[in-house]
């Protein structure tokens, strides 16, 4: 029989705010934080907005406030975000869990160098020629480089920092960019609570799209292709979001208010020369979901014509259709790494409220594609 | 059910050779990969010496991967140069890439600051530099994704299985050669292509590393300067390489009659949860790793017969490592064998563990462990029996190897001899 997996505690920073009732409450009432971009000029782009989250206080939530001077924004959301889902599960480690007892499982996106921190180091590296030269590098330009720089480009941080604050010793990964390996973050640490490696699981991911460079990198990788034809598209956003989950037995053994089943999941890879509705189908029929209707979908329709239109086709072809649905990422922006734990842990809410299944579809950019199904534990 | 993994493909790309041929005659005749530093002007950087891959040039396999043709990321051209050596290695039949499961471990973003430069001066240079970069044709991209050499190596070969990429820094490559042996063992598929790459020889990636204070400024003597358990040791030194391995479950690779390598027995991982910039200095998280794996090989600390150490050269690290061994294995640590390929390798980051994995493999197969060199001035804290004298005869069953990322990340394989 396979071990019971239970979603006990959730953690949310997102441009939709911190509390998760009060964010799905948003989604419900059509509450959006789609704006234009604050902090930058978005008119080069195809795509004019983006999600961003307005005051953002990490120090609230970090003792060690040095601490914080080393953390890109990626890192300070991961560890506001998991901090709020332990407090949430009522999990700190050395209590009912040993610190080696508990997993730690990451997503992080593309590394968020701003642009404006770039320009002073290579206007000093600059050569006669006006191009970049190695050599004034090393003799300028590396004054002009915060000597903390490694820790704010190395992709790890987000999750050693987290275990740094939580003290979480556990097994651990970092996986990236895009919103699947979210999903496999997930998917991972539900694999090491069923395999008796972990007693009890965070897992989610981070990431920040809402600055120069990240709009740089979407729109060269085709991206925003939908707003440069049908002038609608998907929202970039920020945000982080980590689940707690652990074995039934051993929440119930400790009187954890547990919000929902982990009851099924699937991850494929999207094959070239197939289209993404037929990846998606796969996902569904890989979830062997029994005749019952769902009580919720939680969609990953950004609000990309393509993305919603094969989601759309997808759960046609599977008679996936009937149920409420709600499309987090038209309002909250699209979290990208972070997206398939703001996916979950919103379908956690809602079978919580509502006590009935609901599935949640976490398909996005690159190849990997992944559905979760949630039950009343 | 279990079942037993084991490695029947091995492929790389290192300063020390571009075949596990060559690469395995230069580690075992205790050959150092470092000098200085050609790829780019590094004269006025403080550390100008790394493991560069020479006679390497990216594109080079162009024919081969058509749609790599804008890539410009080294780390990419050596990832694909090592994962293709490892299928062909392997040979395994075409029908089975389907159902094969794809692990890449990566690190760092390489960001080109020469697409910045020329517009740096503007009076508002993001702006300016934005719309530039944004008319160019075709784009030139400031940065690749982490992912990238795990599409181009998916797509190509029709990997289909599952595609990871792990960014766990220098635990990258010990952690996806452990969670691709997870998912081997319990029967989500039957085979397997596992490793990493990386490239941190250039401008950004070493200068950020330099002001660290973690790299060996030994400039003058680059085949010297990373010295493991060495008292006078003074920093690691940065190389560039990529390693990948081919691993099945016991049955597929008997069903085609493979060539096997060696087993993989387990695997585990632990986070130090102290300092980004500090391991934890009495090896806590180091060991928790360590006991994990062998736990979850089904033995006993005294039936690990060698150490592949983590070993990097930093005065730091090789205490903390040092005990660690000793708290995992008690009174058996100092009586096996240790040896650090980082002394001859230096420290490819991501890639590490990846290649650390094929010399443990090669320390069983071959029953030869490579030397620990540069260990002139034994350290007394670090007081184990490390192989100096030249590569040593082996005739144990087991290696244990260990990877400890820079953050805390810390992760631990053991292999064993396969008998045929």
């Amino acid at each position: 029989m396979r071990t019971r997996i239970v979603i006990t505690g959730i953690g949310m920073v997102t441009p939709l705010g911190q509390n998760p009732l009060e964010i799905l409450r948003g989604i419900e009432t059509g509450r959006s934080a789609v704006a234009p971009p604050t902090h930058f000029d978005a008119t080069p782009f195809a795509c004019p907005v983006c999600a961003e989250i307005k005051d953002f206080q990490p120090q609230s939530y970090v003792a060690e406030g040095k601490m914080i001077r080393l953390m890109n924004r990626d890192a300070q959301l991961a560890v506001v975000a998991a901090h709020l889902a332990l407090v949430d599960a009522g999990v700190k480690p050395g209590g009912a869990y040993a610190p080696e007892e508990i997993a730690l499982y990451g997503a992080t996106g593309l590394a968020g160098l701003p642009l404006a921190e770039v320009i002073p180091l290579v206007k000093a590296s600059t050569g006669s020629d006006g191009q970049f030269d190695p050599s004034r590098f090393g003799q300028a330009g590396l004054r002009a480089v915060s000597p903390i720089l490694s820790f704010k480009i190395l992709s790890n941080m987000p999750l050693c920092f987290v275990s740094i604050c939580e003290n979480i010793q556990g097994p651990n990964g970092i996986y990236t960019p895009w919103e699947g390996q979210g999903a496999q973050a997930i998917e991972t640490a539900i694999r090491m609570l069923e395999s008796g490696d972990a007693g009890c699981a965070l897992a989610g991911g981070c990431d920040v799209k809402t600055h120069e460079l990240a709009f740089l990198t979407l729109e060269q990788q085709g991206l925003f292709a939908s707003w440069q034809k049908d002038h609608i598209g998907m929202a970039p956003g920020e945000g982080a979001v980590f689940l707690v989950l652990e074995t039934a037995d051993r929440a119930i053994d400790r009187g954890a208010r547990m919000y929902a089943q982990v009851s099924g999941f699937s991850l494929r890879t999207h094959q070239p020369g197939t289209t993404r509705a037929d990846t998606f189908g796969d996902v569904f029929k890989g979830l062997n979901l029994p005749p019952q209707p769902l009580g919720a979908l939680v969609a990953a329709d950004n609000g990309d014509v393509s993305i919603g239109e094969e989601e759309h086709q997808a759960l046609a072809s599977g008679q996936l259709t009937g149920a409420d649905v709600i499309r987090p990422k038209k309002q909250a922006g699209d979290l990208f790494a972070a997206a398939a734990g703001l996916q979950v842990g919103l379908a956690a809410l809602l079978v919580a409220r509502n006590g009935r299944r609901v599935l949640a579809n976490c398909f996005g950019h690159g190849s990997e594609q992944a559905a979760f199904v949630l039950e009343p534990p | 059910m279990k079942h037993r993994v084991v490695i029947t493909g091995l492929g790389l790309c290192t300063s020390l050779g571009r075949s596990v041929d060559e690469f395995w005659r230069n580690l075992l005749a205790g050959h150092s990969g470092i000098g200085r530093i050609s790829l780019f002007d590094a004269s006025s950087l403080p550390v100008r010496i790394g493991g560069e891959v020479k006679n390497f040039k990216p594109g080079e396999r162009l024919g081969e991967f058509p749609e790599a043709a804008s890539e410009r990321d080294r780390k990419i051209w050596l990832g694909l140069d090592a994962a293709t050596g490892a299928l062909a290695d392997s040979l395994l039949p075409r029908d089975d890439f389907q159902n094969t499961m794809l692990f890449v471990g990566v690190s760092l973003e390489t960001f080109f600051l020469e697409e910045v430069t020329p517009l740096a001066h503007a009076p508002d240079a993001v702006r300016d530099l934005v719309r530039q970069v944004m008319h160019q044709e075709p784009y030139r991209q400031l940065q690749t994704p982490l992912d990238r050499l795990t599409q181009i190596l998916g797509d190509h070969y029709g990997l289909n299985h599952g595609r990871y990429t792990n960014c766990s820094a220098c635990a990258a490559g010990a952690q996806v050669v452990g969670e691709a042996f997870r998912r081997l063992r319990d029967g989500t598929v039957a085979v397997a292509l596992a490793g990493a790459t990386d490239s941190t020889l250039n401008p950004l990636a070493l200068g950020g590393f330099s002001l660290l204070q973690i790299l060996s400024t030994e400039n003058d003597r680059p085949d010297k300067a990373c010295r493991p358990f060495d008292a006078t040791r003074k920093g690691t030194v940065l190389a560039e390489g990529a390693a990948f391995l081919v691993m099945e479950t016991l049955e597929h690779a008997r069903q085609r009659r493979a060539h096997i390598y060696a087993e993989v027995l387990g695997y585990g991982s632990s986070l130090d949860a102290y300092r980004v910039t500090d391991p934890e200095p009495n090896g806590r998280g180091a060991a928790s790793s360590m006991a994990k794996a062998i736990r979850d090989a089904g033995l006993q600390p005294e039936n690990i017969d060698c150490i592949n150490a983590h070993g990097t050269g930093t005065p730091k690290n090789d205490v903390a490592e040092t005990l660690a061994i000793k708290q995992t294995l008690g009174a058996h640590a100092c009586t096996i064998p240790v040896t650090a390929n980082k002394s001859m390798t230096g420290h490819m980051i991501a890639t590490s563990g990846a290649l650390e994995a094929i010399a443990s493999a090669m320390t069983l197969f071959t029953r030869k462990i490579p030397p620990t060199i540069n260990r002139e001035c034994p350290d007394p804290q670090c007081d184990l029996d490390h192989v100096v004298e030249g590569c040593r005869s082996f005739e144990g069953r087991t290696v244990l190897s260990n990877s400890f990322g820079f953050g805390g990340q810390n992760a631990s394989l053991v292999f064993g001899r396969f008998d045929a």
